[in-house]
């Protein structure tokens, strides 16, 4: 019996050196990902004065949260605007999310469910618009904007933030409809249900999970577009976040703290949703794009 | 009961005829319901913009949007583009932005996909903080990084002199040598997330079985990764690859908010270069013939993109 | 209840047919099994009756109704699904009232009618669970239910037993019998497994490659097999099959093997010998019709034996013989080994014979 111990000496070296490797690199990679985020929210609790300090502290001597309260005072011109640019973002990415899920829906299930001619053509077209950059459909919708009316409203940006998260939309829900099994539908149908009942009465409420994820996808897409809002909205009152912050402090180009105080609100509403969601977002990818 | 023959239909044979297709269109006319909405608002924000701005591209057009004014000029645009200087710095910059990043951050989403899969303490809270660089807004992770590279109070530089690697912090996004290659880390901060997402969701389908039978083959670590999970997750990595790949190459907010493509279109690449050409130079037709450039480089890749994604079809369908 | 008449039926995908010409009529309350290996159309058949997938050509008539173009929820089935097919997101009472609810009945009545329901299938104990808590006999009687709870003119069951294991499989095998009893059930069953068709149906139909091959009692289907595909689908073990050529010796017709030994027939056999198209003819026998001996006898053939199954009431052996594998069944005290050198004789009143040719079977 001696010779197993003797195979499993080395074997068990090689294993302990692969667990060595990642641990290290997991060490490396925390570091790379979270230090930049932990320097946005200590640098947002200095005073503008200490931010510029040398060395840095790398932990204020004087924390403040001026910058905050700066940003959330609507009694100021600074807090004012802020608000008005959180309130905006909300508002477009929630009505974005709301219109790509109606539009999702249905469409995502066609494609799983229904063999009509040309499903396979208009399913990857829709897949190709991801494909696309911004840039190239910018002057052709700035102009198709102008002539509907709708530059410098948020409808402009709804409507184009539709087309850039149906399509991974689509592709997730469909996924998540290709595993819901066919007979539930059949057993609804012969149960008393039109086709459009059984859909609505079984087949909606188990795809709850992949119309959040594709909810969050669309949510966290429209939060954090920039270059549409950029060159659509011109009006200060309009502007979503990202726009806004990037436009007040190309005038403030020292106020460190105060722009990563705004950052770090910005990404707060995403992170949160996100985190709390993500469970159904990782089964919503492992089911729909992953396992065919 | 025997007289079913009366009321029976004339037999429906198949075949291939054009009659039939529409007859099958027919039939199949309220499945058409269903993707109408997505058809259409598709239609309208992408099809009419494409036709738009390859008709643009073949046009002088004056600064402003005054475009009644503009004159057909065949392909004055593309030889202006192809003979400039600009258009191959540019390219390079493109090419170089676009492959390391894409190949980076999936071999470091790939690895950290590995590396979590085993089940140990504060596995979760890694994999959430691992997440948070792709979910926050690129505007805000510019600016993040633009007070980290900052040439005189960014901690990298600081820590640099503090250890005495240099004397003085380095100009990281102000020099023409390394603006290209700090916005790539930036840019590999905000997207190896992606990467492993798609890998961790990837390696929850390799059959537990495979990996058994290898180890009782006598498979080591490495060995077992690449005899069976790496041709395993040969699909999900190729889509991966490809989505990472297309959206490095329509980058715009970090180049764009950290340098604007400078210093000396060091750090343009073609969609901010475009963008510039467009918006802030006003030579619209100029920037057209550079968009049906790049829908031709597009195309090709979309062109990959749609076969990986057509053959993950087949093989659900055959299942 | 009522009867189901299917006329001419057709269902093709293009120029891919998966039923093809399927006639068959299904008395009020009967039990007919749809039989057949996978990819036969039975499933498809099912399908074209519940109206889950449109007919090409043809008619199907439930009671006195062409039900051709009417939808699945106006046809008064209901319909057992393999995986049961029971709603995930909804308790067992929820899922039994379904149905009903569709129906748009009184919740009075409705609770009535679910209560009722639970308790012919012993199930009152389990309708505020949702379907994953329950083992896959539980689900399968839930199933049930809400197939009974509508009371419909027709039952289809699409292999509602082939997940569960084996032994749950004979009980609810018996379990469906009685329901079919008790409730003078009109049932059309679909399995792969001929066994359960031949145990629980009053009738079965045997397809295979979208035709319809033969319809009969159980009884009748097993002891006169239409074609050499029925022959070897139903009974277990299967019938034993061995290629032969027809000779005729001295006005005595035999039946000669490659390997030199000949089968003289008997005079009914040698009739039916000679309808065939060829000399080719395929002898059937089932593995009780076929006589082992140990030393030569008059009248058996040659053939060494290759494995031997005791199964503890009868024991198996299989032998070759002209290229073909033969089934016998043996007494457990008949001792045998493999390899060995035995003799078999064939019960010329229980030999079934077929065409080489057409694989039809060879009548008298």
């Amino acid at each position: 019996m001696s010779a197993p111990t003797v195979v499993h000496a080395p074997r068990r070296r090689r294993i302990d050196g692969w667990r060595w490797a990642s641990r290290f690199f997991l060490v490396f990679m925390l570091i790379y990902t979270a230090v930049p985020m932990a320097w946005m929210m200590v640098t947002s609790i200095k005073s503008g004065f200490a931010a510029m300090a040398f060395p840095p502290e790398w932990w204020p001597s004087e924390p403040t949260l001026a910058s905050y309260r700066n940003l959330l005072d609507p009694q100021n011109s600074v807090g004012r605007d802020f608000l008005r640019f959180f309130w905006n973002s909300l508002y477009v990415s929630t009505l974005t999310t709301i219109l790509a899920v109606l539009v999702a829906v249905p469409a995502a299930y066609a494609f799983s469910r229904f063999r009509f001619p040309g499903r396979q053509f208009l399913f990857f077209s829709v897949l190709l618009r991801n494909m696309f950059p911004a840039v190239i459909f910018l002057v052709p919708l700035f102009i198709l904007m102008r002539f509907l009316g709708l530059v410098n409203t948020h409808g402009s940006l709804v409507l184009t933030y539709l087309t850039f998260g149906l399509p991974l939309a689509i592709w997730l829900l469909k996924g998540f409809y290709d595993n819901i099994p066919i007979q539930l539908e059949q057993a609804a149908r012969i149960d008393g249900a039109t086709r459009f009942q059984a859909f609505v009465l079984i087949v909606m409420p188990l795809s709850v999970p992949g119309i959040i994820a594709t909810a969050i996808y669309s949510f966290i897409g429209a939060w954090n577009e920039y270059i549409y809002a950029y060159t659509f909205l011109s009006k200060n009152e309009q502007l979503t976040l990202p726009v806004g912050v990037q436009r007040f402090f190309s005038e403030n180009t020292t106020d460190f703290p105060g722009l990563m105080a705004a950052s770090f609100m910005m990404s707060v509403p995403v992170v949160v949703l996100f985190l709390i969601l993500q469970k159904y977002f990782v089964r919503a990818l492992t089911e729909g794009a992953v396992k065919h | 009961m025997t007289d079913v023959t009366a009321q029976s239909r004339p037999a429906a044979r198949p075949g291939g005829t054009r009659s039939d297709l529409l007859r099958q269109i027919w039939i199949s006319r309220a499945d058409y319901l269903y993707v109408l909405p997505a058809i259409v608002v598709m239609l309208v924000v992408i099809a009419y913009p494409i036709y738009y701005t390859v008709d643009l591209s073949f046009y002088k057009t004056p600064p402003g949007l005054q475009l009644k004014d503009k004159s057909f000029v065949w392909f004055d645009n593309y030889t202006t583009i192809l003979t400039s200087g600009v258009f191959w710095r540019v390219t390079l910059n493109t090419v170089i932005w676009t492959i390391a990043s894409t190949l980076i951050a999936f071999v470091l989403g790939y690895a950290l996909a590995l590396a979590l899969h085993r089940e140990f303490a504060g596995r979760g809270i890694m994999r959430a903080i691992f997440i948070v660089p792709w979910v926050i807004s690129a505007v805000a992770a510019s600016y993040i990084w633009k007070w980290i590279y900052h040439s005189d109070f960014g901690i990298i530089g600081v820590v640099m002199v503090q250890l005495g690697i240099v004397d003085r912090p380095p100009n990281f996004i102000d020099s023409v040598n390394t603006v290209l290659p700090s916005l790539i880390v930036v840019n590999i901060w905000r997207e190896f997330p992606f990467a492993m997402i798609m890998m961790m969701a990837g390696l929850q389908t390799v059959p537990e079985q495979l990996l058994r039978a290898a180890q009782v083959d006598g498979a080591s670590a490495w060995q077992r990764f690449w005899h069976v999970t790496f041709p395993h997750l040969r699909g999900v990595s190729t889509v991966t690859v490809l989505l990472l790949a297309v959206a490095n190459f329509n980058s715009f907010i970090i180049p764009w908010i950290m340098t604007g493509g400078g210093p000396s279109n060091a750090s343009h690449i073609w969609i901010t270069h475009i963008y510039e050409l467009a918006f802030g130079r006003q030579r619209w037709g100029v920037a057209s013939a550079y968009s049906v450039l790049l829908f031709i480089i597009l195309m090709t890749l979309g062109y990959f993109y749609v076969r990986a994604l057509s053959q993950g079809e087949r093989r659900e369908r055959g299942a | 209840m009522a009867h189901v008449i299917l006329k001419d039926l057709v269902k093709s995908y293009g120029s891919v047919y998966a039923v093809r010409d399927v006639s068959l009529t299904v008395n009020d309350g009967e039990f007919v099994a749809l039989v057949g290996p996978s990819g036969c159309g039975k499933t498809t058949t099912l399908n074209l009756v519940a109206g889950l997938i449109p007919i090409t050509s043809g008619d199907i008539m439930i009671g006195d109704r062409i039900v051709n173009d009417l939808d699945p929820k106006d046809r008064d089935i209901a319909m057992v699904f393999q995986n049961y097919a029971l709603y995930p997101n909804k308790t067992v009472y929820k899922n039994l009232a379904f149905p009903l609810q569709m129906r748009r009945m009184t919740t009075h009545d409705m609770d009535q009618k679910v209560r009722d329901a639970a308790r012919m299938l012993d199930i009152t104990h389990l309708l505020e669970r949702l379907p994953r808590e329950l083992s896959g006999g539980q689900q399968q009687r839930v199933a049930l239910g809400r197939a009974l709870v509508r009371d419909p003119a027709v039952f289809l069951m699409d292999e509602p037993l082939s997940n569960l294991d084996a032994k749950l499989r004979v009980q609810m095998r018996s379990e469906i019998k009685r329901f079919h009893q008790d409730f003078d059930a009109t049932i059309i069953y679909v399995t792969h497994d001929q066994l359960e068709a031949v145990t629980m149906a009053d009738k079965m139909a045997v397809m295979n490659g979208g035709y319809l091959q033969q319809y009969d009692t159980p009884a009748q289907v097993f002891a006169n097999p239409v074609n050499l595909f029925v022959a070897s689908f139903v009974g277990s073990p299967a019938m034993s099959l061995i290629p032969l050529e027809a000779a005729t010796n001295g006005g005595t017709t035999m039946l000669s093997s490659a390997e030199g030994w000949t089968i003289a027939l008997s005079d009914q056999n040698a009739r039916k010998v000679q309808r065939a198209k060829s000399k080719k003819v395929v002898l059937g026998a089932r593995h009780s019709a076929i006589r082992l001996h140990k030393t030569q006898v008059e009248g058996a053939v040659p053939a060494k034996v290759y494995t031997v199954e005791p199964t503890g009431d009868v024991t198996f052996v299989q032998v070759f013989l002209s290229g073909a594998v033969v089934n016998i069944s043996l007494p457990p005290t008949f001792e045998v080994e493999p390899d060995e050198q035995v003799w078999l004789e064939f019960d010329q009143n229980r030999m079934h014979l077929f065409d080489g040719e057409t694989e039809l079977a060879l009548n008298d």
